[in-house]
C-alpha cells in the first residue's frame, strides 16, 4: 500500500532506506497478509464498535453537539522493547523528581532558599495553592498519577513536551482503544507480542489501598467528575466502572466533622479515596475558589485532618508550568543525585535576564507560551506573526518577562493514518502514564495514547482541535500472558447484595430517565393511533380523534396539534415528530439521551445502545405520513427493548425501583389524561373512540379475549382504569408505585407511614374503592364520578414525585431540582 | 496595654439553611508586639466540633459545620490581649526604598523570601501601572522607605473619602481608585497595590482599633467594626504597620487579628451555605482598654 512519509522528520514506521523498522516488521507483514480490502472492512468495524459503545469526546462549541464520536486510527504506534525501556526509566525518574519538587515547594522550600528555583515561579503562580502547604514535619504523597506528553525529533530522540500532574486524562481512552483494536485486528495484535495494560491498572487499584488514610479491606473510592459536559466525561464513567469506583459529582458529596461522605439513598457513606478529575482550585469552594460549583465544601479540611486520600493531592498542578522544564536538569542533580534521563524540549524562562536576551535574539524560531495558566493559553509562533503583532509581543516580553516561556519548535515524527482507504502521513505525539507504588517507585504504563495531527502539515496534535488517536503497542520478546482485573480464583470474596449505597443524584437521574422514556412511549403510542387513523379518512369523519388530539396537545408546544376537523392536523403531526425543535418528542428524546449519558456507569452497554438508537430514530430525510408510521413502529420496538432489558437485566436494586417509579408515575399520568379526554364527556356513539383507546393502550387483545363482542364503556373503564392485572391500567401503575415506595430505605413495618407512602396509598385506595358502574354512569352528558376520580388522581401524582425528591433525592433539604417539565 | 475584644456577627436568612461550612479568622494571632492571652469562639447553633488549624501565614483559623436546620447563625469571638508599644525607627533613617527593592529580589533567607512573596499580585490586589504612577511622586530614588511610605499613607488619607456602604468586598480597586471613595479595606488594598507595583513587599492586616480613645484623643475611624491596614517590609527594621484610613503609624492602639496577601486570605468568616436564599449580616465590635496604665505596657513580650 502506498505511503509517503513527511520528508525531513523521523518516520515511525520506515527507516530512511524505506524499510520497516524492526519493531514494526511483524505488524506490516500481518497487515499485508490481510490485504487492502479486508483492512478497510476491519477499519469500518473498529469505527462501528466505537460508535456503538458510545465512546465520545466532548468538544466545546462543536456544531455536532455534546458527543462527538472518538476517532481511533486503526494503525497503532509500535515501539520495541529496548527503545521502550529507555522511555520507561526516564518517565519513572521524572515522576519521582516532580514528587520531590512538590514536597519541597509545599514544605521546607529548600529549592528557593538555595537559589535552585526562582521564587517568582512559585509566588506569582496562581496554581501555587497556599492552603495546601504542609508543615515540613508532615509526610505527604503529592503525585499518584503522572502523565507526560512526548514528541520525537528528526534524529529519533524522544523529548518531553509537557508534564501533567494534577488530573491527567486519557487513560480510559487508552483502554477502549486497546479493546477495539485488539478485537478488530486480532492477527497483527497476536503477531506483535504486545505488552498488556491490565497490570498497570491493577497497580492503580493497589494505590487505593495505600492512599486510603485508614486501614480498610475495601477502601471506598469515588471518581470526582465535573459532569457530563466535560470533554472527557465518557472516560470518567468508563474508568469509574473499570476500577470499581463510584462516579460522583461535587454535589453528591458532603463533609461532616472533617470526613468526606457520599450522599446515598441509604444515608451518608464514608469515602476513603477521591480520584479527582476536577482541577485543583475548583475542588473546594470553602477554602479554594468560592465560585466553583464542581467541588465539595470542606474537602481541604478532610485532607488536613488526614481523613481522605485525594489523587493527585490538591495543589499538585503547581509543577505543570512549562517554565519548570528549564530547571529540571539541575534539580535532578540536586534532588536525585543523577542526570535527567529523559530530556525536555529546550525551554527558556524569560524571567531570567540571560534567557530573555536569548529569546529576543532568536524569537522567530521559538514558540511562546504563558508561564502560568490563565485566559491566554494558546502558544504563539513568533515567526508567523505580522510585523505589528511581533513588535507588540516583544513589548509584552520586556514588560512582564516572568509571564513568558519560550520553547524550541519540535518537528514531530510522522506515522501513517488511515484516511478514506488511503494511508497518509501525519505528525504524532505520545501521552504516557505512570502510577505510584506504595514503596515510592513508579509503574509506567506499557502503552499510551498517541495523537495525530489533523492534516499533513499540522504540527499541533490535540483531541480538542480534531485529529485522531492511536493505540501504542510496546513489544515484548516473550508472548505476554493475559492478566485481568478479576480476582484470582480461590481468593475469598465478600458477597454483596442490595444497593442502598446508590448516590442520590444517580437515583434521581434514574427516576427521571424512567419518566422521560415513558413519556416518549406515551406520545409515540398516541401519535401512532392518530397517524393510522388519518389515512383514508375525510375531514368530516375524524371527530373521533378529538380526545387523542387533546391529550397529545398537553404534551406539545401550543399551536402545533390542531383539531382533527382541520386539514392542519397532518402537518402538525409531522412537525411534532420530525421538525419542531422544542416539540415534545425531540426535547424529550434529547433529555433521555443526556440522562442516559450521565448514567453511563449505571447502564449496561445494550441498554445504552437501545436508548442511543431510540434518540436517532427521528433523523429521517423526507418526512411523510408513511415514514412517520415506520418511525413510530420502530420506536415502539425500541421502547419494548428498553422495558425488556429493565425487566430481565436490571437487578432489583434501589436504582431499578427509582427507574420503575419514574415510569409508573408517568404512565399513570398520561393514562389518566387520556381517559379523562376520551370518556368524561359522553358521546352518542363511542365505539370508535373506545377502539382507539384500547389501541393506544395496547389492550385490544385482552379486551377481545375477555368480552368478545361489542365494545362497552364500563368494561373499557374497568380494563384501563381499575384492573390491577393489566400493565397498562392506571390501577396497575398505582399499585406498583405503592409497592416500590414501601420498599425504600427508611420504611419499616409498624412505624408511621411516611408522606410518600401516605400519598401512594391514598391514590391506590381511591381507585380500589371506586365502583365501576358508578364511574360509567352518565348524568347530563357527563360521567361525574369518573371525572372526580381522574381529577384527584392527576392532582396527587405530582405530590408523590415531590415527596420522593424531598425524602431521598436531596439530602439535608437541598432540592437540586423540583421541576423538570 | 491590655484589651478585651468582643466581635459579634449575626447572619439572618430568609429561608432555612440546612447545612453550612465555615472557616473563621477571628482569633487574634501572636506577634512580636502582641500576645493573645485568652480567646474563645461561641457559635449558635452550637456546632458538633470546632477544628482549630493554622493557615499558611501562621494565623489561627477555626473550621466548623452546622448541620442542624437554622435561620440564624451567631458567631461571637471574645479575646483578651496584651499589646506593647512599638519601638519605631526614625522614618528618615530607614533604607532607601530602591535599595530595599533590589535586596528583597536577591536575598534568599527565610524572612526575605516571605517578604518577597508579598511583592506579587494577589486575588484582590492586581498590580497596575496606574497605581505605580500614583505612588511614584512620593518615591524619589534614594528616599528612605518609611519616609516615602508615610507620605503615601498621608496622600491616600487626603485623596480618598471614607464612605461606608460606597463599596462592597467585591468592588475592584480600579474602581476605588477612580471614585476615590471606599472604606478601610479598600484603602489598604490601594496602598498595597501602590507599594507592590513599585516592587516593595506589602501585606494586609485585619484587626480592630479601640472603641473609646484614650483621654484627650479623637475617636478613630473604623472603631465599631473590623478594621484593616497595611504592613510594609523595611528590611532590617522589619514589618511596619501603616493605617491609611487614619493616617498614622500603628503602635498600641491597633489589635491585630491576622495578616495575609489581601482581604481574601483573612476574611473574618468565610462560608458555604446550603439553602438560606437571601441573608443579612450584622457585625458589632467592642474593643475595651482594660488597663491603661503605661507602666504595664512596657512588658517584654518576646516573639
Amino acid at each position: 500500500m502506498a505511503y509517503e512519509p513527511v520528508p525531513g522528520v523521523y518516520d515511525e514506521i520506515f527507516d530512511p532506506a524505506g524499510q520497516p523498522r524492526p519493531a514494526w516488521a511483524s505488524l506490516v507483514e500481518s497487515l499485508e497478509g490481510l490485504g487492502a480490502e479486508e483492512l478497510a472492512r476491519r477499519c469500518e468495524s473498529a469505527q462501528r464498535m466505537l460508535r456503538e459503545n458510545g465512546v465520545s469526546y466532548n468538544v466545546y462549541d462543536d456544531p455536532r453537539g455534546l458527543h462527538r464520536p472518538w476517532e481511533l486510527d486503526p494503525f497503532p504506534i509500535v515501539l520495541g522493547e529496548v527503545e521502550w525501556s529507555v522511555l520507561h526509566d526516564g518517565l519513572a525518574q521524572r515522576a519521582e523528581l516532580l514528587e520531590l519538587i512538590l514536597a519541597d515547594l509545599y514544605g521546607p522550600r529548600r529549592l528557593l532558599r538555595e537559589g535552585l528555583l526562582p521564587p517568582e515561579l512559585v509566588f506569582a503562580n496562581p496554581t501555587y495553592l497556599r492552603e495546601c502547604a504542609v508543615d515540613p514535619s508532615v509526610k505527604r504523597r503529592w503525585l499518584h498519577l503522572y502523565a507526560a506528553d512526548l514528541g520525537r525529533s528528526p534524529d529519533g530522540e524522544w523529548w518531553v513536551l509537557a508534564d501533567r500532574t494534577q488530573a491527567p486524562s486519557g487513560m480510559g481512552y487508552v483502554l477502549e482503544n486497546r479493546i477495539v483494536l485488539s478485537r478488530s485486528l486480532p492477527e497483527p495484535f497476536r503477531a506483535s507480542h504486545v505488552q498488556r495494560l491490565a497490570h498497570f491498572f491493577r497497580c492503580l487499584q493497589d494505590a487505593f489501598h495505600w492512599v486510603a488514610p485508614r486501614p480498610v479491606e475495601e477502601p471506598r473510592v469515588a471518581l470526582l467528575t465535573p459532569g457530563p459536559w466535560n470533554e472527557t466525561y465518557f472516560e470518567h464513567a468508563y474508568l469509574a466502572r473499570y476500577l470499581g469506583a463510584t462516579l460522583v459529582e461535587g454535589a453528591d458529596l458532603t463533609v461532616r466533622e472533617s470526613v468526606l461522605y457520599l450522599k446515598t439513598l441509604g444515608g451518608l457513606e464514608r469515602i476513603d479515596v477521591l480520584l479527582r478529575r476536577v482541577d485543583d482550585e475548583f475542588c473546594d469552594p470553602l477554602s479554594l475558589r468560592s465560585d466553583s460549583t464542581l467541588g465539595v465544601a470542606g474537602l481541604l479540611h478532610c485532607v488536613r485532618a488526614n481523613q481522605v486520600g485525594v489523587m493527585n493531592a490538591l495543589g499538585s498542578g503547581l509543577v505543570e508550568s512549562p517554565a519548570l522544564l528549564a530547571f529540571l536538569p539541575a534539580l535532578s542533580q540536586v534532588l536525585l543525585n543523577s542526570e535527567l534521563k529523559l530530556p525536555s524540549v529546550a525551554t527558556w524562562w524569560c524571567g531570567e535576564p540571560s534567557a530573555l536576551a536569548y529569546v529576543l535574539d532568536h524569537l522567530d524560531s521559538l514558540v511562546l507560551k504563558p508561564t502560568f495558566p490563565g485566559p491566554q493559553r494558546e502558544p504563539v509562533f513568533a515567526g508567523s506573526l505580522s510585523k505589528a503583532r511581533r513588535a507588540k509581543l516583544v513589548e509584552q516580553l520586556r514588560a512582564d518577562p516572568v509571564a513568558y516561556v519560550a520553547q524550541e519548535r519540535v518537528s514531530l515524527s510522522s506515522a501513517p493514518v488511515w484516511n478514506d482507504g488511503r494511508l497518509e502521513a501525519r505528525h504524532v505525539g505520545l501521552r504516557t502514564y505512570a502510577v505510584a507504588r506504595a514503596n515510592e517507585t513508579w509503574e509506567v504504563m506499557p502503552g499510551g495514547l498517541a495523537r495525530a495531527g489533523i492534516a499533513r502539515d499540522s504540527l499541533v496534535v490535540s483531541m480538542q482541535r480534531g485529529g485522531c488517536s492511536k493505540d501504542v503497542w510496546i513489544r515484548t520478546a516473550e508472548p505476554p500472558h493475559d492478566l485481568s482485573l478479576l480476582r484470582p480464583a480461590g481468593s475469598a470474596v465478600e458477597l454483596k447484595r442490595g444497593g442502598t449505597e446508590l448516590p442520590s443524584r444517580v437515583a434521581d437521574d434514574l427516576f427521571w430517565l424512567g419518566r422521560y422514556v415513558e413519556r416518549v412511549e406515551g406520545i409515540t403510542r398516541m401519535l401512532r393511533t392518530i397517524v393510522s387513523q388519518l389515512s383514508g379518512r375525510e375531514l368530516g369523519e375524524r371527530s373521533d380523534l378529538e380526545p387523542l388530539c387533546a391529550a397529545l396537545e398537553e404534551q406539545a408546544p401550543p399551536g402545533i396539534v390542531q383539531g382533527p376537523g382541520t386539514s392542519g392536523l397532518e402537518a402538525g403531526v409531522l412537525e411534532l415528530l420530525f421538525e419542531s425543535p422544542d416539540g415534545a418528542l425531540r426535547t424529550t428524546l434529547r433529555t433521555v439521551h443526556q440522562l442516559a449519558f450521565s448514567l453511563r456507569d449505571q447502564l449496561s452497554l445494550d441498554t445504552w445502545r437501545v436508548l442511543s438508537e431510540l434518540s436517532q430514530t427521528l433523523d429521517i430525510p423526507y418526512p411523510s405520513l408513511v415514514s412517520a408510521r415506520i418511525a413510530l413502529n420502530r420506536m415502539i420496538l425500541q421502547l419494548s427493548a428498553w422495558s425488556g432489558l429493565a425487566v430481565e437485566s436490571m437487578t432489583r436494586t434501589l436504582g431499578w425501583r427509582f427507574a420503575e417509579m419514574g415510569q409508573r408515575v408517568e404512565r399513570a399520568s398520561y393514562m389518566t389524561s387520556l381517559l379523562s379526554h376520551a370518556l368524561v364527556l359522553s358521546a352518542p356513539t363511542e365505539t370508535t373512540r373506545l377502539q382507539m383507546l384500547l389501541d393506544t393502550a395496547e389492550s385490544v387483545i385482552t379486551y377481545r379475549r375477555r368480552y368478545r363482542g361489542e365494545l362497552q364503556v364500563e368494561a373499557v373503564i374497568d380494563l384501563l382504569l381499575n384492573d390491577e392485572t393489566n400493565p397498562r391500567s392506571v390501577g396497575f401503575q398505582l399499585r406498583a408505585l405503592y409497592d416500590h415506595v414501601r420498599h425504600l430505605p427508611g420504611s419499616t413495618d409498624g412505624a408511621p407511614p411516611r408522606i410518600e407512602e401516605r400519598i401512594a396509598l391514598s391514590l391506590l385506595a381511591r381507585l380500589r374503592l371506586a365502583d365501576v358502574h358508578e364511574l360509567s354512569r352518565v348524568e347530563a352528558g357527563k360521567r361525574l364520578a369518573l371525572e372526580d376520580v381522574l381529577a384527584r388522581t392527576s392532582e396527587e401524582l405530582p405530590a408523590v414525585s415531590d415527596a420522593l425528591s424531598r425524602s431521598y433525592l436531596s439530602h439535608s433539604g437541598e432540592v437540586r431540582r423540583t421541576e423538570r417539565f | 496595654m491590655r484589651y478585651r475584644v468582643i466581635h459579634r456577627t449575626v447572619y439572618e436568612y430568609s429561608e432555612m439553611v440546612s447545612v453550612c461550612h465555615n472557616e473563621t479568622h477571628l482569633e487574634p494571632r501572636n506577634s512580636s508586639h502582641q500576645r493573645c492571652l485568652e480567646t474563645s469562639l461561641d457559635v449558635r447553633p452550637v456546632p458538633p466540633t470546632l477544628t482549630p488549624e493554622t493557615d499558611y501565614f501562621g494565623n489561627p483559623i477555626e473550621f466548623f459545620t452546622l448541620q442542624e436546620p437554622h435561620y440564624q447563625m451567631e458567631v461571637v469571638a471574645r479575646s483578651e490581649l496584651e499589646i506593647a508599644e512599638r519601638t519605631l525607627p526614625a522614618p528618615e533613617e530607614t533604607d532607601p526604598w530602591d535599595a530595599l527593592r533590589t535586596h528583597v529580589r536577591r536575598e534568599r533567607s527565610v524572612e526575605a523570601l516571605s517578604a518577597y512573596e508579598m511583592c506579587f499580585a494577589s486575588p484582590s490586589v492586581p498590580l497596575l501601572p496606574s497605581f505605580a504612577e500614583y505612588a511614584r511622586s512620593s518615591f524619589d530614588l534614594g528616599r528612605p522607605l518609611l519616609d516615602a511610605a508615610l507620605e503615601l499613607t498621608e496622600r491616600i488619607h487626603h485623596d480618598f473619602a471614607f464612605r461606608p456602604g460606597a463599596t462592597s468586598v467585591s468592588t475592584p480597586i480600579e474602581e476605588v481608585m477612580r471614585t476615590r471613595t471606599g472604606v478601610c479595606q479598600d484603602f489598604a488594598h490601594v496602598q498595597i497595590s501602590c507599594l507592590r507595583s513599585l516592587g516593595l513587599p506589602a501585606r494586609y492586616v485585619s484587626g480592630y482599633i479601640r472603641t473609646t480613645p484614650p483621654k484627650g484623643q479623637p475617636r478613630l475611624v473604623g472603631a465599631d467594626a473590623s478594621h484593616a491596614w497595611v504592613s510594609v517590609w523595611c528590611g532590617a527594621a522589619g514589618w511596619i504597620d501603616l493605617d491609611p484610613t487614619n493616617d498614622l503609624l500603628v503602635s498600641d492602639q491597633h489589635v491585630t487579628v491576622a495578616w495575609g496577601r489581601d482581604y481574601s486570605d483573612v476574611a473574618p468568616i468565610r462560608g458555604v451555605v446550603h439553602g438560606g436564599r437571601d441573608h443579612t449580616v450584622q457585625v458589632g465590635v467592642d474593643v475595651e482598654a482594660i488597663r491603661d496604665d503605661p507602666t504595664t505596657s512596657k512588658v517584654t513580650l518576646g516573639s
